[in-house]
Order: structure tokens, then C-alpha cells, then sequence
């Protein structure tokens, strides 16, 4: 599905210059980025509430996934800003988002890989992490708009097929985390597994 | 001063101590399984057992601040984790870490404690406290520059300072001298003939076994004895524990 | 929830007295901020950079930095001697105990500020203009969410020992949306930029002061109660 959005997007729904087409990819892991985060935030509070180990699994397995995400969201932003402004980053709303989502990522992943001792405890500091960080991505939206942003976007995808060329984007990108997340959180159960057999 | 003489009139009254199914697990292992039993008012038991039993848990989740998976512990009939103000009231404890800040004066240390635990007249239960544990020289003194002895006294008094009817004793005599050693167990023979009532794991068997009038044994999580003291031959029960405890390498004095 | 002031005031004071007889706070941090403000004087005079620009950001900076220098002792305090243990098993509500440590952290932050911002101001030669009640607001705004974080992650620490390296990057991330119209608004009070920033774009609030700082009392608001709801998962196992 994948392959068949970017031929869509390259071949019928190209905006010119051809280097915005790059937002074909941006918006998709933009969307996909959020999700998992909500993902995660979900996946936390499940944690707190119940105690089981599973829904830290998939709290962990989502993290990854939007952390890649997150790092595209920011990579296509850099090259979109670049081939529109000539700058690699501007201070709009929509790039300060899209790198403090990075940073948040970036430091749960570094919270789970460095907390030494039970894996309950672990679980406990990243559940509560991921839910205090998730709040923290509508306020930087908000309040990133306190910057006067010169660069702008300033286009909108007018024809039929650049319309379905972005869905199918978003809709593949979507599937595609789904699966990575499915896939990670099955390798993070039979990780657990072994250690518990390992330890007994 | 008897605490729950009167508690105890009616068999329908409500137990000072009622553990009831209690079930914890951290991570993937279980801690404890499913423990229940009962203590009642000017009760003092002996709750031994090898590192890794489930002692020092159990005393966690009875004072509060560890919930269980599932099961109750309710103190005089209330319910530690839902009506937990009422519950904590009743329980002090003594630990082989005396829990006293050291910055803070021998006074200042108590009337923090009379503050949580709401005590009315903080400064006249202050002064009582000191004379009790002949600490009233010592009252200006920072905690960091007293010795194990007298730390021991001033945890004692941290303790009582609400007049709790419950003592938790969690390895109480650890880095103890002989001389306040024999000063504790004074304090806990006042305590129970008072009316309290004591939980209390300890490493020493012969000191325990002076306060205690029941012996319950903890392994991996479940009670596999529990006898009171009168119907224990000590000098055998000592014998088999202490084989049991080297056959699992613990280090137990007798 | 009996005796709730009783017990705040009791922690409070507590804490207080315990780190004014320690003395490791207060310096600390002031030998931090002062750093701070040397080295970026240093630098903007060198770059013959606008003082007024760097100063106010300088201010932050060493709020920030210092104000996470308290926090991580704040619950330090209680390890010694197992006294978390003994402050838990009294009949107090968790978020007494939060309630407490946070208002420790402010006052440590506003006694650090009561000594730094006169320093700022005169080695970078800033003008108030009169605005001492702005400045006053965004210090207290600010500290309010410096503190309601981070004593939320500070209290982390007792569960997991390694978390206390973690503690600065974890809080600095989090406080990255108030921080910028935090900046902005001390910038407004020190005269650096107007009040009204000229909306371009795709400004909302149109960035003036008061918008600013009503956004720094929504995020404090939203912060705080959060950090105080889940500060019972953090302090028992």
C-alpha cells in the first residue's frame, strides 16, 4: 500500500517544484507520530491502572515506533524548509512541535534503557513519563505560536488525486506503524519470557 | 495506660489485627501467597523467617505504605488502604533504621511526629516522651550526634509519640549493645501489658522469643508454622529453626 | 486528609529548617547562577551582543539549572535514616507531602532569585521600567512550573536510584513549552521587545504579555494538578 501511495503522489499528484512532495511523507508520520503517542499515553495509563506487564510492552513497542516517526517527521520537515526557505529550520509552530515530540521520544526511550532494577519500577517511571509528556504536545503547540512565524506554508492540495495520494500516505504509514508495533511488542514479549525462564 | 483492655470485651469486636488473603508479586515473583491470620489486642508475635520470606513485606503492606494484589489487613476493623487516617493512627514502628532526621533536635525530631499524627498539646507530649526514654539532657541535641543507643531511645519515643495501640518491630535489635538490647525489650514487655499489641521480625531468637508470646514461621510467602509460645518446646523449636535457616544459608543467632 | 495544614506547615518547616542548618542548597545554586550569568555576559560583551537580550535569557537559565540543583535534594532528605518510610506511615495524604515539598522548592527558588536577578540586572545593565509587578508574576508563574514538575520526578528518585542523572533532562523537556513564553514575557518586562509582537503568520495569541502570561498559568494549572495526582505512583512502591 505503501508503494502504491508514493507512485500515486509522485505520478499524479506532484506539486511543483517537486521538492514539496516531500510533504507526502511528512504529513502521513506527522499524523502516525501523534497516534503513537496517544498509543503510549493510553498504553501508560493502562499500566497504572492494572499492573500488568503487557500494556507496558506495548507502551515500549509504540515508543520505538514513534521515535522513528518522530525522526522522519523531523528529517522531511528539515528538507522541506530547506528547498522552500533555504533555511534548515525555522522557528514555526509546526517544527517546534514536531522536535520536542523528537525530544520527549528520545528521552522515554533513554528513561526505559537506563533505569536499573525491577521491571515493575521501570514500567511505573515510564508509564508516568509518558503520560506527563503527552501533555506536553498540545501545550508546545499552543504555545510555540507566541513566535511571529515568518515561513509559511502556504499551499493546499487542491486536486483529487494529491488528496487520495495523501490519504493512501497516511493510511499506509498507519498500517505500517501498526505492524511495527505488533511486531516489536511480540519480540518484547518473548524478550520477557526468556528472562523470566532465564531467572527461574 | 491500658490501650485496648476494653476493645477486647466482645468476641464480635473487631480484631486489632485481621489479615485476610493477602497475595503480592513484584514482577514475576510472588512475595507472598495469599496470607491470612489474626492477631488480638495485647498480642506480641514472632514473625521469623529466612531473607526472601516475605518478611519485611508483610510489615510494609500491614503499616500502609505497600499495597497488596489483593486481600485486606484491617487495624481494629479498619481497612489500612481505604480508611488508611483511622488505620495509621493506631500503628507506630520501630526498625533497626531509627527514621529520625539528623539535621533536626532530639525536640524538633518529636514535634514533627506529634504534627503528622495530629497530637494535641505537641510541646506537654514532647516533654512526656523525653522523660520516658531519659532523653530530656539530650533534647537540644541534633540527631546526627547522638549514639545507637540513644538514636534507639529517640526512635522509641518517635514511635509512641501518637500512643499507637500496634508497635511493628522490624529487626529491631540490629546493631544493638546488650545494654539497649535489654532497654528495648523493658520497653516492649511495658507495651504489650499495656494492652498493645506487637509484630516483630528479628534475626535473634532468644530476644524475640522474651517478648513474643506466639511464633509464627514465614516461608516463601506462606505461614508453614504458628504456634503460641506456651505450647512450644523453645529449646527444640530453636534447634529445628536454626538447622532449617543454615540448610537455606541465612545467618540466625540463637 | 485530617490535619492537612498542620502537616503541610509541619513538612514544610521541617524541610526548611533541615536545609537551612545543611547549608548545601542555597550556595550551591547561587555559585551555579552566578556561573551562569559570567559566562553569558562574557559572551554577549565579547559579541558585542544586545545585554538586554541576553540578560533576561540568562535569567532563565540559571532558574532553570538552579532551580533543578534543589529539587534533586529536596527528597534526599528523606533517605536518610529510612525517613520516608516514617513519613509514609503516617496518616498524611500524599499530596500533603507533595503540596509541601513543592512549596520547599519555591521558596528555595525564590530566595536563589531574590539574590540573582539584582546580580543580572546590574552586570547586564537592564532597566525594569518600572515593572516590578510583571516581573514578580513571571518569576512566581515560572517557579511554579519549574517546581511542580520537578518535584514530581524528584520524588522518582526513591523508586529507582539511577533516575537522579535522568532528573535534569527529563524536567527540561517537559518545561520546553512554557519556556518560550516564559523568555518572551521577561524579555517584554526588561523592554527587549515590545508588547505587542507584531501577529504574523500563524500567531494565535498574538503574543502579548498578558496572553503570555495566561498561558503560564494554564500550563502551571494543568502541570501541577497532573504532577500532584500521579505523585502517589512515584513515592510508594
Amino acid at each position: 500500500m505503501l508503494l502504491a501511495s508514493t507512485w500515486m503522489a509522485l505520478m499524479l499528484g506532484q506539486i511543483e517544484p517537486v521538492q514539496r512532495n516531500i510533504i507526502y511523507a511528512h504529513i502521513p508520520s506527522s499524523i502516525c507520530a501523534l497516534l503513537c503517542f496517544v498509543v503510549v499515553l493510553v498504553a501508560s495509563i493502562g499500566y497504572l491502572r492494572t499492573s500488568k506487564p503487557q500494556w507496558d510492552i506495548v507502551a515500549s513497542a509504540a515508543a520505538e515506533v514513534g521515535t522513528i516517526l518522530a525522526t522522519v517527521l523531523n528529517l522531511t520537515g528539515m528538507i522541506f524548509s530547506r528547498a522552500e526557505w533555504g533555511v534548515w529550520w525555522t522557528p514555526s509552530p509546526r517544527l517546534i512541535s514536531a522536535g520536542l515530540l523528537w525530544f520527549l521520544y528520545v528521552v522515554y526511550l533513554i528513561l526505559r534503557s537506563s533505569i536499573r532494577g525491577p521491571r515493575y519500577l521501570q514500567a511505573r517511571v515510564c508509564a508516568v513519563f509518558g503520560i506527563i509528556a503527552f501533555l506536553d504536545v498540545p501545550m508546545v503547540y499552543i504555545s510555540a505560536r507566541f513566535i511571529p512565524d515568518v515561513h509559511r506554508a502556504n499551499f493546499s492540495f487542491e486536486t483529487g488525486p494529491q488528496k487520495l495520494a495523501l490519504f493512501m500516505g497516511i493510511g499506509a504509514i498507519m498500517i505500517l506503524s501498526a505492524v511495527f508495533i505488533w511486531l516489536k511488542t511480540d519480540i518484547l514479549r518473548d524478550q520477557n519470557k526468556l528472562e523470566r525462564e532465564s531467572a527461574s | 495506660m491500658n490501650i485496648a483492655a476494653d476493645r477486647n470485651k466482645a468476641d464480635d469486636l473487631p480484631k486489632a489485627i485481621r489479615i485476610a488473603g493477602v497475595c503480592k508479586t513484584f514482577g514475576q515473583r510472588a512475595v507472598l501467597n495469599n496470607l491470612s491470620f489474626n492477631m488480638d489486642a495485647a498480642e506480641a508475635v514472632f514473625l521469623c523467617g529466612i531473607n526472601g520470606a516475605g518478611k519485611s513485606t508483610l510489615l510494609r503492606i500491614v503499616s500502609g505504605i505497600l499495597s497488596p494484589d489483593s486481600g485486606s489487613v484491617k487495624i481494629y476493623g479498619h481497612d489500612i488502604h481505604r480508611n488508611p487516617d483511622t488505620a495509621k493512627s493506631q500503628l507506630g514502628i520501630i526498625s533497626h533504621k531509627s527514621m529520625v532526621y539528623p539535621d533536626l533536635t532530639v525536640s524538633e525530631n518529636l514535634l514533627f511526629f506529634a504534627a503528622l499524627y495530629g497530637v494535641p498539646d505537641r510541646l506537654r507530649r514532647v516533654d512526656e516522651l523525653l522523660e520516658d526514654v531519659a532523653l530530656s539532657a539530650y533534647r537540644y541535641d541534633r540527631a546526627a550526634i547522638l549514639s545507637r543507643g540513644l538514636l534507639q531511645r529517640l526512635s522509641i519515643a518517635r514511635a509512641m509519640v501518637h500512643k499507637p495501640s500496634i508497635l511493628l518491630a522490624d529487626e529491631p535489635f540490629t546493631g544493638l549493645d546488650t545494654q539497649a538490647c535489654q532497654y528495648l525489650v523493658a520497653v516492649f514487655d511495658r507495651f504489650t501489658n499495656n494492652g498493645g499489641t506487637i509484630i516483630m521480625t528479628s534475626h535473634d531468637l532468644g530476644l524475640a522469643l522474651r517478648n513474643c508470646g506466639r511464633v509464627m514461621v514465614l516461608d516463601k510467602g506462606r505461614i508453614i508454622f504458628d504456634q503460641a509460645k506456651a505450647a512450644l518446646d523453645i529449646a527444640g523449636f530453636s534447634q529445628d529453626y536454626l538447622s532449617y535457616a543454615r540448610n537455606n544459608e541465612c545467618g540466625i543467632s540463637g | 486528609m485530617r490535619y492537612f495544614w498542620l502537616s503541610v506547615k509541619a513538612i514544610f518547616l521541617k524541610d526548611i529548617v533541615v536545609e537551612l542548618r545543611a547549608r548545601q542548597v542555597i550556595p550551591t545554586m547561587i555559585v551555579l547562577g552566578m556561573l551562569i550569568v559570567w559566562i553569558l555576559r562574557t559572551a554577549s560583551e565579547a559579541a558585542s551582543i544586545s545585554a538586554v537580550v541576553i540578560g533576561p535569557a540568562a535569567l532563565w537559565i540559571a532558574f532553570l539549572f538552579s532551580g533543578l540543583l534543589a529539587q534533586e535534594r529536596s527528597f534526599a532528605v528523606e533517605q536518610q535514616n529510612d525517613c520516608m518510610y516514617g513519613l509514609l506511615m503516617a496518616p498524611v495524604d500524599v499530596g500533603t507531602i507533595y503540596l509541601a515539598k513543592l512549596l520547599v522548592n519555591l521558596v528555595m527558588l525564590c530566595i536563589f532569585e531574590i539574590i540573582i536577578v539584582p546580580v543580572v540586572m546590574i552586570s547586564f545593565g537592564l532597566d525594569i521600567h518600572g515593572r516590578w509587578a510583571g516581573l514578580i508574576g513571571v518569576l512566581l508563574l515560572g517557579n511554579l512550573g519549574i517546581c511542580g514538575v520537578g518535584t514530581l520526578f524528584s520524588a522518582m528518585v526513591q523508586l529507582a536510584r539511577s533516575f537522579s542523572a535522568l532528573l535534569s533532562i527529563i524536567v527540561l523537556v517537559i518545561l520546553m513549552p512554557m519556556m518560550i513564553p516564559a523568555t518572551l514575557a521577561m524579555l517584554m518586562v526588561f523592554g527587549a521587545i515590545p508588547d505587542e509582537l507584531a501577529g504574523v503568520g500563524n500567531m494565535v495569541f498574538a503574543g502579548n504579555f498578558r496572553s503570555a502570561l495566561g498561558y503560564m498559568v494554564a500550563f502551571d494549572a494543568v502541570f501541577v494538578t497532573v504532577c500532584w495526582l500521579l505523585f502517589g505512583l512515584v513515592i510508594k512502591e
